[in-house]
């Protein structure tokens, strides 16, 4: 079901605030229509009550919704201290002077809210100026002011100070010319502070706060005037006067217009909820939680178990971003990790929204990350067959060259000497007998290299005698000194024993030339239906799969007997590398 | 002498029998396989039976299992398997049906006629042959901690190939050009600096000196 915005319920504790907000609206009007001289007009109670009343009611409306943001709380008391401050105009001593007290509270709630705006929050210096700043025009200058005298300039006939202690009229002047050079300091601080969160701000977070802060700005814009006009003795009358009100009247309704966004934003989640519920087309979910999430930068990331790395929806391999740039919300389903979303860092905002996108999601990623799966398993394989293919071949060419330019070559040259030989027979035996021994010689060479070759392509040995002969063969070869543990009570299937000696032969060909180490152990086990292979050197480790073709296509070849290589080689602590193939 | 020959391929097998031939020796049959050659040893009762170790039809390791069955039956005819490659495990193994009268070398050697010759008639002997390849793979293969061989001069290292390849104390003399008592005398500082236990017998001598090489 689509939530609606209309009715909001609110909680009994913030409903006592409707009442207490209509009594404070009444009695503001009251107070403001039974001022003694020049009383404001009708129309000027009305957008007083206007101004108020939309601080209350959105105030109460922000609370509800994020009981955790301060927003709304703040908004609730900048209408309560708007309604205060039009006690100016009461003729009650008491009234008078608080309202004298308050006369400027609301603008710093105002303030607050336009740089905290919308998680309620002050992160920059500047922010924390800009409220301190305020809190000290309205807090403790306005006490001062009003404890020398309140040095009022307009000469009315006005109620008794009833906290006035001394009368220094000089002082409580220089207090006001203080208060409003601050004033304007503050209003030009709080636009460079609210600018210079927009251009930070990114797009999903500009949606939100965009109603808001251009509304705050032009009602900070026109302080700017309506100040200089006080100082200078009104040249503009006061038109400024009702320029502020009005568009402070449009702050709360901005407010409300950020906050419905918001809503719409979670509104959307249901959204997301119900068109899952229906066909999900491959590929569409991460643009489903994009507009969800109203963040057209966001990213899935689906997270292959076995393989221990992310993906993304066509299997290929995504790392996740670190610092500010970005922000990670890890989907769980479960009790596993199945995805996580990358997104913008003002979504950060809102935890839950993010959460509960991503849970509301949940089966719909756990199909995509199926598919995820499937398709980097697709692509691995694609890729390990490819290198398969291209080892093989780069092997048919080294094979080729090594019977070209080594044996033949050495064929056709004992040739050319048996047949010197022959010519030379009659004439020089002795120098024919020399040249059959060069001749045999070269032969013998020939012969070894021949079986040299023949060797690496396949050892003979490993299908006459089984692994264990086979590595032992390796070991008197080899130029380190091999410890062998081989627990094979039978004999393994020829792939994987091939695999297992090519395994060893080529560890010990990388151990040779980089891990100058000291010794190496082999370890061969059949265990629970897996044949386990395992090569450890004391040398100087730091190997990885990713470099060097010889682990990688090691990697390739324990894969494609469906077992799993894994390299283990912290910096200067030796090398294992540990491979696991299934044999029934 | 009287010797028979034991190799799939006609190629060689000719061949061998031309350069016996050649060196005097008396080739009375020639066998394609393991059966053909149990059958002939039967009939000719050969001094030394000549077996290329990869045979059909399994083509792995038909002439080991020959020599053991040559072995078992007809005691007294020499065996000389000939082998592509140089296997330690294979002499051993092979070591194991017996030290009399058995060898394993390599087949490059048939290139060199005297070899041959020589390693036929040490067989026909009684004789133990170890191609020297596969005795250079042992001497020479890497050993954890320190390696005992260590110890031994350049001339006690030579006397210790020679032994591992089944060479009596005179005909190491020979070949070192040297005394037969020199030659003991080295022998026996061999033995006693790798703690083999010394024996008159040239055969256990042969076995012991391999099992060091191997285990050591």
């Amino acid at each position: 079901m689509r939530p609606r915005l209309w009715p909001i319920t609110l909680a009994p504790a913030r409903l006592a605030l409707v009442p207490a907000a209509l009594a404070a609206g009444i009695g503001a009007a009251a107070v403001m229509a039974g001022a003694p001289d020049e009383p404001p007009s009708g129309a000027e109670i009305a957008v007083s009550l206007l101004v108020g009343w939309s601080f209350v009611a959105s105030g109460l409306v922000a609370w509800e919704r994020r009981p955790d943001n301060v927003t709304g709380k703040v908004m609730v008391a900048t209408g309560f201290a708007w309604f205060a401050h039009e006690l100016v105009w009461a003729t009650e001593p008491v009234l008078w002077t608080l309202g004298q007290l308050l006369e400027s509270t609301y603008l710093l709630g105002v303030g607050f809210l336009l740089v905290s705006f919308p998680d309620g929050r002050l992160h920059t210096a500047a922010e924390r100026w800009v409220v301190a700043t305020a809190v000290l025009i309205v807090g403790p200058l306005q006490i001062a002011w009003l404890l020398l005298g309140y040095g009022d300039a307009r000469g009315c006939a006005c109620p008794d100070n009833v906290v006035q202690v001394a009368d220094v009229p000089a002082a409580s002047e220089a207090i006001v010319l203080v208060q409003q050079a601050l004033g304007a300091v503050l209003a030009a601080g709080t636009i460079a502070v609210v600018a210079l969160r927009w251009r930070r701000a990114s797009p999903s977070r500009r949606l939100a706060i965009a109603p808001v802060l251009v509304t705050g700005a032009v009602l900070f814009a026109l302080i700017i005037p309506w100040t200089l006009n006080d100082l200078l003795d009104e040249p503009l009358d006061d038109w400024p006067d009702v320029a502020v009100q009005l568009a402070l009247a449009t702050v709360p309704v901005a407010f409300l217009i950020g906050l419905l966004r918001t809503r719409l934003a979670r509104g959307a989640v249901a959204d997301l909820m119900v068109e899952l519920g229906e066909e999900v087309a491959p590929g569409t979910l991460h643009a489903a939680l994009a507009r969800a999430l109203r963040d057209p930068s966001l990213k899935v990331a689906y997270w292959l178990a076995d393989a221990e790395r992310f993906v993304d929806a066509e299997g290929r391999p995504v790392t996740l971003p670190e610092g500010s740039e970005r922000a990670v919300t890890e989907v769980r389903r479960e009790g596993r990790r199945i995805a996580a979303l990358v997104h913008d860092p003002a979504l950060a905002d809102e935890p839950e929204l993010v959460a509960s996108a991503g849970a509301a999601a949940g089966l719909a990623l756990e199909n995509e990350r199926l598919q995820a799966e499937l398709r980097a398993r697709l692509e691995d394989l694609r890729a390990s067959r490819e290198r398969i293919v291209e080892a093989a071949e780069a092997e048919r060419k080294r094979i080729e060259r090594d019977l070209h330019d080594g044996t033949q070559q050495r064929l056709v040259s004992i040739a050319m000497t048996l047949g010197l030989a022959d010519s030379r027979f009659d004439r020089d035996p002795a120098r024919a007998r020399s040249l059959l021994d060069e001749a045999r010689a070269s032969l013998s060479a020939a012969l070894r290299e021949l079986r040299e070759l023949s060797h690496g392509i396949h050892p003979g040995i490993l299908t006459e005698r089984g692994l264990d002969a086979a590595l032992k063969e390796l070991a008197y070869g080899a130029r380190l000194p091999l410890e062998l543990d081989v627990g094979l009570s039978k004999r393994l299937p020829d792939r994987i024993e091939a695999a297992a000696y090519f395994m060893v032969s080529e560890a010990l060909t990388n151990i040779a030339k980089h891990a100058d180490a000291s010794a190496v152990r082999v370890r061969v086990q059949r265990t629970d239906g897996l044949a386990v292979v395992e090569i450890a050197d004391d040398g100087v480790g730091g190997a990885d799969t990713a470099h060097g073709s010889g682990l990688r296509g090691l990697a390739d070849r324990v894969d494609a007997l469906g077992g799993r290589l894994r390299v283990e080689s912290p910096p200067g602590r030796g090398t294992v590398v540990h491979a696991e193939i299934p044999c029934a | 002498m009287r010797v028979i020959l034991a190799d799939d391929s006609m190629l060689l097998r000719e061949g061998l029998a031309r350069l016996l031939d050649e060196a005097e020796f008396d080739v009375v049959g020639r066998a394609r396989d393991g059966d053909e050659l149990l059958a002939l040893v039967s009939t000719h009762r050969p001094d030394v039976a000549i077996v290329d170790i990869r045979m059909p039809p399994t083509h792995t390791d038909e002439g080991l299992r020959a020599a053991r069955t040559i072995r078992e039956r007809w005691p007294d005819v020499g065996i000389l398997v000939l082998s592509q490659f140089a296997r330690p495990s294979y002499a051993f193994e092979l070591l194991e049906v017996g030290t009399e009268g058995i060898g394993y070398m390599l087949k490059d050697r048939v290139s060199d006629l005297e070899t041959l010759a020589d390693g036929v008639r040490r067989v026909a002997a009684g004789g133990s042959v170890l191609d020297p390849s596969v005795v250079g793979q042992l001497v020479g293969r890497p050993r954890r901690g320190r390696d005992p061989l260590d110890e031994l001069t350049e001339r006690e290292r030579e006397v210790l190939g020679l032994m591992a390849e089944g060479r009596t104390n005179r005909a190491i003399a020979e070949q070192l050009v040297i005394t037969e008592h020199t030659v003991e005398k080295h022998v026996t500082n061999v033995m006693g600096k790798l703690q083999i236990p010394a024996s008159a017998d040239d055969h256990r001598r042969v076995l012991a000196v391999l099992t060091f090489l191997d285990s050591a």
